[in-house]
């Protein structure tokens, strides 16, 4: 049976250095254009696999698009006179990941040496029993453990639910009296002003519910509005 | 320093399950010697050196090595095979790429805080802090006084043991690295480490068949 082991990258940064050193790029003169395409395939590839790290790669993506678009527009200055290259921050970034990244190979080579180290204590007849005593129990606490501990504690205790039922003091002929006083003489105005200040969602609903009434008495006409998810109502003469 | 106490050194490692402090040792020949006798943290290093020497030439299997901020006793690489088999401390799996990034970029920017490791390495790192805290390698030592008070990260006693590093400082240095990534050294035990895994694989593999194939019997 064969195993077969895709490349896997870190994040947007890993996957940047790994283009850089297949196609042997120089880093302080990075293809954008080029390395911009080469990261979308691999991230159109990503997208469908794992969403929950795409975030950090679609980060990436447009910082390239940024960094693409301002190498085209004319060249900024500093303070000096100095031409900005768009890249720098990327270049630096790049540099700065590349060495705790050598770090880490360095680790794991210590981390091998060091998995054929054994050291006294760790057999089972070892096992020790539990100490009493309240400042050997409390030995290897870190804080780490007791905010561990705590939120626990915390999580363990769910609040009970408390329901409380509220009346709402809107009537339908209360609002139909609202809106014949806005209307009156035959005055138009559109819906969204009708409701416009008002904070419970069932005040707008009741009101809403009056309109519909009132259409229906022939007291007041509705007309269709130029705006999108709008109309206006207007006032009829003695309806 | 009289001889007597390179037995009596000798012992007060053997008996620490833990890594054993320098500063300790010393204590304990105070407490019961008085305060009179001279007795320094370079004399234990002496000792621990001249102890070594003499497993080396009677060929003993174990040796003192110097390890988060102590001394303990612990055996050779070549019988870590049989030493572990009895082990209770599972030969637990190796860390994957993502935490010793992690772990590096906090055990030389240490105190540091989640954004910026995050900053760093491009990526979220929730998950890779939890798994280290968990593994207690790595500890929360209060906060920063930037914006939000974020929680400063560094690393703990038993990373450096993780490792077989006896002081924070044994790190090698960052522009070291760079030169060491050309050197044909490096190449070569990189190309051991790949040749460790390859064993382990096969072992594995070979556990797996054994077993297949006892079941076809």
């Amino acid at each position: 049976m064969y195993k077969i082991q895709l490349d896997t990258f870190e994040g947007p940064l890993d996957l940047l250095l790994f283009f850089i050193k297949r196609d042997e790029l120089d880093i302080y003169d990075i293809p954008i254009s080029y390395i911009t395409k080469e990261f979308m395939t691999y991230f159109h590839l990503m997208e469908q696999l794992d969403l929950e790290t795409a975030g950090d790669f679609i980060l990436m993506a447009s910082t390239l698009m940024q960094i693409k678009a301002r190498m085209l527009l004319p060249k900024e200055v500093d303070e000096k006179g100095d031409e900005i290259d768009p890249r720098m921050d990327l270049v630096n970034a790049l540099l700065e990941y590349k060495r705790y990244k050598e770090m880490s190979e360095e680790l794991s080579i210590f981390e091998s040496q060091q998995r054929r180290v054994k050291y006294r204590g760790n057999f089972v007849a070892d096992e020790k029993s539990n100490p009493n005593e309240l400042d050997t129990l409390l030995k290897n606490i870190s804080v780490y453990d007791l905010v561990k501990a705590f939120k626990k504690a915390i999580e363990q205790k769910p609040e009970e639910p408390v329901h409380q039922v509220q009346r709402f003091n809107v009537t339908i002929e209360e609002q139909i009296t609202y809106i014949l006083d806005k209307t009156d003489f035959g005055r138009e105005l559109s819906f969204l002003e009708l409701i416009e200040g008002m904070q419970e969602k069932l005040r707008i609903v009741v009101t809403f519910i009056a309109l519909l009434e009132l259409t229906k008495m022939g007291k007041i006409g509705l007309r269709e509005s130029t705006e999108f998810n709008n109309f206006s109502i207007y006032g009829l003469p003695d309806g | 320093m009289d001889n007597i106490y390179k037995s009596i050194i000798e012992a007060l490692i053997f008996s620490s399950d833990e890594p054993i402090p320098a500063s300790e040792i010393i204590r304990a020949v105070k407490e019961i010697d008085g305060d009179d006798v001279a007795i320094t943290p370079k004399n234990i290093e002496d000792t621990v050196d001249l102890l070594n020497e003499e497993y080396d030439n009677e060929d003993k299997s174990f040796g003192i090595v110097r390890v988060a901020n102590g001394f303990a006793f612990a055996t050779k690489p070549e019988y870590s095979k049989y030493v572990g088999f009895l082990s209770s401390v599972k030969s637990h799996r190796r860390l994957s790429h993502a935490a010793l990034e992690t772990l590096s970029i906090i055990a030389y920017k240490q105190p540091i805080t989640k954004p910026e490791i995050e900053a760093i390495r491009g990526v979220n790192s929730d998950y890779m802090l939890t798994t280290l805290l968990e593994k207690k390698l790595i500890t929360i030592k209060g906060r920063a006084d930037t914006v939000g008070r974020p929680l400063l990260y560094v690393t703990t006693d038993e990373f450096l043991k993780y490792f077989g590093l006896y002081k924070i400082s044994d790190l090698p240095k960052p522009r070291e690295v760079e030169e060491i990534m050309q050197d044909a050294d490096f190449l070569e035990q990189k190309r051991q480490i790949m040749m460790n895994q390859m064993d382990e694989i096969i072992e594995n593999e070979i556990d797996n068949s054994e077993s297949s194939s006892n079941e076809d019997n």
